[in-house]
């Protein structure tokens, strides 16, 4: 075993000793990623907690946040259009009203899987005769490709390419979130994206806390002990637990990027509601790569998927402490959830000492 | 979607990287990082690539706790 192997253990076995360990009052810690959840779920990482930690779920999976109107229109385009939609695999199950993206394409709309917006771009370029909209979902760390997609299309001079767009920041709801719970698991890659600023301010203008961590076994066991020894103290804090990735100022290039071709605009998020300023839509000056502007999309009146149970629990969360031990993992692991949820995940593991690292360890 | 894919760069020309995650390859995009070279590791979502990772998540965990 090398030395950095050994030490690792030790910091690794330090950490689940502070968790296991942990007897103080009752500490609510927000996993605000879908990724986060699904990686701590997997890893049997609750098994680990004493009673006294509660991991609450947030709303963190851009598909679930993405509300019914958004498929209907979608669908709209496809059906009333006869526009392709290339989409990320995880919302062709979403429901809409009627019907979902896969339905629709049973019934003949043309709808394309695709791995990033950029391979829609280059669909759109070697279809020239189909009329394509991406359906540009995501928070910080997706909304870029997008937009980086945008400018392809442009430099290639495709006018068969738009965007449907639902993307969403994270700003706003880390403040309509932040009763629910004592600190956060901030986003990691949003926090690759935005950088650090924002939860070092929160810190002293709201007294919210929290830490920015990564995804592997390592990593969240370190995050979840530094939030424990943190709090201990007593004042509210900010740790970024991701150097390796996450930064004080995120991703300038992409920042701009976004800053250029999108603005903020109210955005509804399923379950929570509207919140203010919490989308991005494309400036008027993209206006031709807007499929809503190019298309004059009408306004949608869809209604939720009752089966779909996240909403009750964030709103839960956030509104009602009570039913916080609707925790959504805890649902994710039963039955209850639709079909097509992408939060579903196989039963935990448990978690070991060895091989947790991930796969690019030298 | 979400999920972010840590990846070695084998190649870069023009904005595109070859990159290689557990033996897959695939183009992404690494306009938004400058100064990548072969060898390095980067972080992919969404087909580009969002950061470069500078370090591995063992001397990570030691250095966060070292701090505490
Ligand atoms: S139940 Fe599944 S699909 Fe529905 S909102 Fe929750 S995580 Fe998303």
């Amino acid at each position: 075993m090398t030395n950095t192997t050994e030490k690792m253990n030790q910091s690794l076995q330090e950490a689940r000793d502070i968790i296991t360990g942990y007897r103080g009052p009752k500490l609510r810690i927000m996993e605000v990623c879908g990724t986060h959840t699904h990686e701590i779920f997997r890893l049997g990482i609750r098994q680990l907690l004493p009673e006294s930690i509660e991991l609450i779920s947030g709303p963190g999976c851009p598909v679930c946040v993405t509300p019914t109107d958004f498929i209907d229109e979608a669908i709209w385009l496809a059906t009333e259009k006869q526009v392709t939609i290339c989409t990320f695999g995880d919302l062709v199950r979403v429901p809409g009203t009627t019907q979902n993206l896969g339905e629709a394409r049973a019934a003949g709309a043309n709808v394309q899987v695709v791995y990033t917006p950029l391979d829609a771009v280059t669909y759109a370029a070697e279809h020239p005769s189909e009329a394509v909209a991406f359906l540009s979902v995501g928070f910080e760390t997706t909304t870029p490709a997008a937009c980086l997609a945008v400018k392809r299309a442009m430099a290639q001079g495709l006018t068969n390419f738009s965007l449907l767009t639902a993307n969403k920041t994270m700003d706003q709801a880390y403040l309509a979130m932040a009763d629910a719970c004592d600190a956060y698991l901030y986003p990691g890659h949003v926090c690759a994206i935005a950088g650090t600023a924002l939860p070092e301010q929160l810190v002293h203008t709201h007294g919210i806390s929290g830490v920015a961590t990564g995804f592997t076994a390592s990593e969240l066991l370190t995050a979840l002990a530094v939030i424990i020894r943190k709090q201990a103290a007593g004042k509210p804090f900010f740790v970024n637990c991701y150097p390796r990735v996450v930064t004080h100022e995120g991703s300038p290039a992409a920042q701009k990027l976004v800053r250029t071709l999108m603005e903020p605009c109210d955005a509804e998020w399923r379950g929570l509601g509207t919140i203010p300023q919490s989308g991005l839509q494309l400036r008027a000056d993209y206006g031709q790569f807007d499929a809503r502007v190019k298309y004059q999309i009408p306004a949608m009146h869809g209604h939720g998927n009752p089966a779909c149970r996240c909403g009750d629990i964030c709103r839960a969360n956030a509104r009602r402490p009570i039913a916080r031990s609707l925790a959504k993992s805890a649902i994710l692991s039963t039955r209850s959830v639709p079909a097509w949820c992408p939060m579903k995940v196989p039963a935990p593991h448990s978690i070991s000492m060895e091989g947790i690292s991930d796969v690019h360890r030298s | 979607m979400c999920v972010g894919l840590p990846a070695k760069v084998v190649s870069i020309k023009n904005g595109t990287a070859i990159v290689d995650a557990s033996g897959a390859r695939r183009e992404v995009s690494a306009e938004l990082l400058d100064e990548l070279d072969p060898g390095d590791y980067v972080m992919v979502h969404a087909g580009i690539a969002i950061a470069k990772i500078t370090s591995d998540d063992k001397e990570e965990t030691v250095s966060v706790m070292d701090q505490l």
